[in-house]
């Protein structure tokens, strides 16, 4: 959920002045033993973000990326003197450096996208919080030692347990919770047949440039591809979208595969699985 | 009746009156303890036994004394009375005595409300506690502080004295405990267990051995705190073992006029949990008494921290801070060492010397209790701190330690607040000080029960 605070568009507006300093950090959780499949889906959305804008940054995974970060949720930059978390706070942050996806939009255009971006983050994301936390296979098999990792015992019990609730009583108000299982799939499905109709058979969602909807589709739809759960349901569905899968597979390919060869894009590296492997992932079902 | 005495009576019946009390025999045969209800015989019998052995009146007199003393200081009882008289029973000898003490047992249940307003906050406690529960003086309490900063704290404390030469007790806690340290801007929330068992190993000297197992999270205080401090945000958790001697032969808790104490802490976390570190830490304090009142006092605190490297970590609030206005004077709260925007960030080692003289305040009548809460002195304090790497060469680690070391010097009023914390305003001048200290020129005030 973006939560803009007026501290945040103080030093959105303090840090305009300055150009993309060279050190740039983004922080968040172990990629491989630590991070969650609703963390990971914003990570990604905002490396992907940051690289459509050829914007320079490292990546810093850290165990305690959540507590760091202003927010309390994951990603956060550090530029400079600022620290900055999730997408929508860093978009804006961006924009104030004169760097932005959205120039050649128009206001009608922009709107649709805040439109689609927020029908994202509404379902897709509550989607997997829903999967991590409540579908309780999940929670026992992938959540809980994940989460609890770099935690010693027992405290690892203890946050685990925390956390879970909160994100509970989150899903409770938003109503999420009461759903079942059937109907979070049949959720995800909808919204993702809805961006499927937008995408069309255009390479981006808004003409040939990349805009921070792709980023956010990208980290989302990705991350459910290729993250092995229990019950591999949310990745067929995505599947079946082949429009998406294919927006997918352009963005890893233009902007995550580029880094290698040195370009002025970031050298943030993650132990992404490929998009081509995706063949080989077990289609049950 | 008056009358009798308004005459001085004669002198040779004044005489007859003196009794030699060593040459009167007298034996206490019995001894009756009145009002006893949940306390157990067997601590009461351990604490009176002594008067049986007494043979003559003086001697009875002073053991009684000793005993009633010894009653009251058990923790069982409100106060204690004692009756003397002749014994009367069958077996009766000529010089029996029986001996009444009559003890009110405390309350079973207690209670205390309080405010207090300090570290910017001010505080709300109430708190319970049930007494001599299992009748050797046993005692649980709870107590519950809510801040107006939104922060909780309690204590759940179960305390066992065991009565014995030593004076061991045993203290055990649950507790939770909210702190701020605004100068290096992070808010610390504690919940720990902890198993305390302390005993004097010789008079003044008493010996503390604690288990403390404690989960800490660390969270930023505000957007503006240093990122030096924000990436030590989230939670940790400490198991340690910790030994602390205290020395202490001085006077007076606050204002000494004479004798020396000292304290020597160890400590080794790392028993459980993701916090390891070996940490030693030293204060000391002797006073000499000059003429006129005059007393000169010397204090030296100094700690060394050792990380342990294997998987363990540490973090900021284990690290050492200096400065303050009841530390170094003449800085400000931790306000010496290193620094990241504006936060302290500490040190794995620290020393601190102060050279202290007191007197009196003038113009006040000597001896009076509003003027021995008083006391003017003048000081100097220094110290430094730092990533210290001491070597076996002695001369070269004083180098080390005394290079770009920090000097203040000032004078002021010191008041004592309950006769174990104290308050200090003082005109404070930095003398050596480095980039990156916050010194603070001028007056200064300051509140504490540790002080250098």
């Amino acid at each position: 959920m973006p939560s803009v605070l007026l501290t945040d568009s103080i030093s959105v507006e303090l840090g305009a002045q300055e150009p993309w300093p060279a050190d740039v950090k983004l922080f968040q959780q172990y990629e491989v033993e630590q991070i969650l499949l609703p963390d990971n889906a914003n990570c990604l959305a905002v490396q992907a973000f940051l690289k459509m804008s050829r914007l320079n940054f490292t990546l810093d995974m850290r165990g305690n990326a959540e507590h760091m970060s202003p927010s309390g949720r994951v990603p956060f930059i550090k530029a400079g003197a600022f620290v900055v978390a999730e997408l929508d706070p860093i978009v804006a942050f961006v924009a104030n450096k004169g760097v932005s996806l959205t120039e050649g939009l128009d206001t009608t255009q922009k709107a649709d996208m805040r439109a689609y971006m927020s029908l994202v983050s509404n379902v897709l994301a509550n989607a997997e919080l829903y999967i991590s936390w409540i579908d309780q296979i999940t929670y026992d098999e992938v959540t809980k030692s994940r989460y609890g990792s770099v935690y010693p015992w027992p405290i690892n019990r203890i946050l685990t347990h925390q956390k879970r609730n909160q994100i509970i009583r989150r899903l409770r108000v938003l109503g999420w919770k009461q759903k079942t299982l059937e109907e979070v799939y049949s959720e995800v499905e909808h919204c993702c047949s809805a961006l499927s109709e937008r995408l069309d058979n255009n390479d981006f969602f808004f003409g040939n440039r990349p805009t921070e909807l792709d980023a956010l589709v990208f980290g989302h739809l990705f991350t459910l591809l290729t993250t092995p759960l229990p019950d591999n349901r949310l990745a067929t569905i995505v599947r079946s979208f082949a429009n998406l899968v294919k927006l997918c597979q352009i963005i890893e390919k233009d902007f995550f595969e580029r880094n290698n060869g040195g370009s002025s894009n970031g050298n943030g590296e993650g132990d992404y699985d490929k998009l081509e492997d995706l063949n080989q992932v077990p289609q049950e079902m | 009746m008056g009358t009798v005495h308004a005459k001085s009576p004669e002198k040779d019946e004044n005489e007859g009156a003196k009794m030699d009390l060593q040459a009167l025999k007298a034996r206490v045969q019995r001894v009756h303890v009145d009002g006893l209800g949940r306390t157990k015989d067997d601590i009461v019998i351990n604490t009176v036994r002594d008067v049986f052995t007494a043979r003559d009146f003086q001697s009875v007199i002073i053991k009684i004394h000793e005993a009633r003393t010894r009653l009251s200081k058990l923790g069982c009882f409100k106060d204690v009375g004692v009756f003397i008289d002749t014994y009367n029973g069958p077996d009766a000898l000529n010089e029996g005595i029986e001996v009444t003490f009559e003890v009110r047992e405390i309350n079973f249940v207690g209670a205390k409300v309080n405010t207090a307003v300090g570290n910017n906050e001010a505080q709300f406690s109430t708190g319970g506690m049930l007494r001599n529960i299992f009748g050797r003086a046993e005692e649980l309490s709870c107590e519950y502080t809510h801040g107006t900063k939104k922060t909780t704290s309690f204590y759940t404390t179960f305390f066992k004295p065991f009565h014995n030469e030593a004076s061991t007790n045993l203290t055990t806690s649950i507790y939770q405990q909210a702190s701020e340290a605004p100068w290096s801007g992070y808010r610390e929330l504690d919940r720990g267990v902890l198993l305390s068992l302390s005993f004097n190993s010789a008079p003044n000297v008493q010996q503390k051995l604690i288990l403390d197992g404690v989960w800490r999270h660390l969270t930023t205080l505000s957007r503006t705190t240093a990122f030096a401090v924000r990436e030590q945000a989230g939670h940790s958790l400490k198991s340690a073992l910790r030994h602390e001697l205290h020395v202490d032969k001085r006077d007076d808790l606050v204002f000494p006029s004479d004798g020396v104490a000292f304290t020597l802490k160890n400590e080794l976390a790392g028993l459980g949990g993701d916090i390891g570190f070996i940490k030693n830490e030293l204060d000391m304090q002797v006073n000499v008494p000059l003429p006129k009142d005059i007393v000169l006092q010397g204090a030296l605190l100094a700690g060394h921290l050792l990380p342990l490297r294997n998987n363990k970590t540490y973090v900021i609030t284990d690290r050492f801070m200096l400065g303050g206005p009841m530390n170094v004077r003449g800085f400000e709260m931790a306000g010496i060492g290193p620094h990241s925007d504006g936060c302290s960030l500490g040190a794995e080692m620290f020393w601190a010397a102060a050279l202290h003289a007191y007197v009196p305040l003038p113009l006040l009548s000597r001896g009076g209790t509003f003027s021995d809460k008083f006391r003017l002195h003048a000081f100097i304090n220094t110290g430094n701190i730092g990533e210290f790497v001491l070597t076996d060469n002695y001369k070269q680690n004083l180098q080390t330690l005394l290079r770009d070391m920090r000097l203040s010097y000032g004078a002021g009023l010191a008041m004592s607040l309950g006769g174990f914390a104290r308050v200090e305003l003082n005109y404070c001048i930095p003398l050596l000080l480095q980039r990156g200290d916050r010194p603070n020129q001028g007056l200064q005030f300051g509140v504490a029960a540790n002080f250098l």
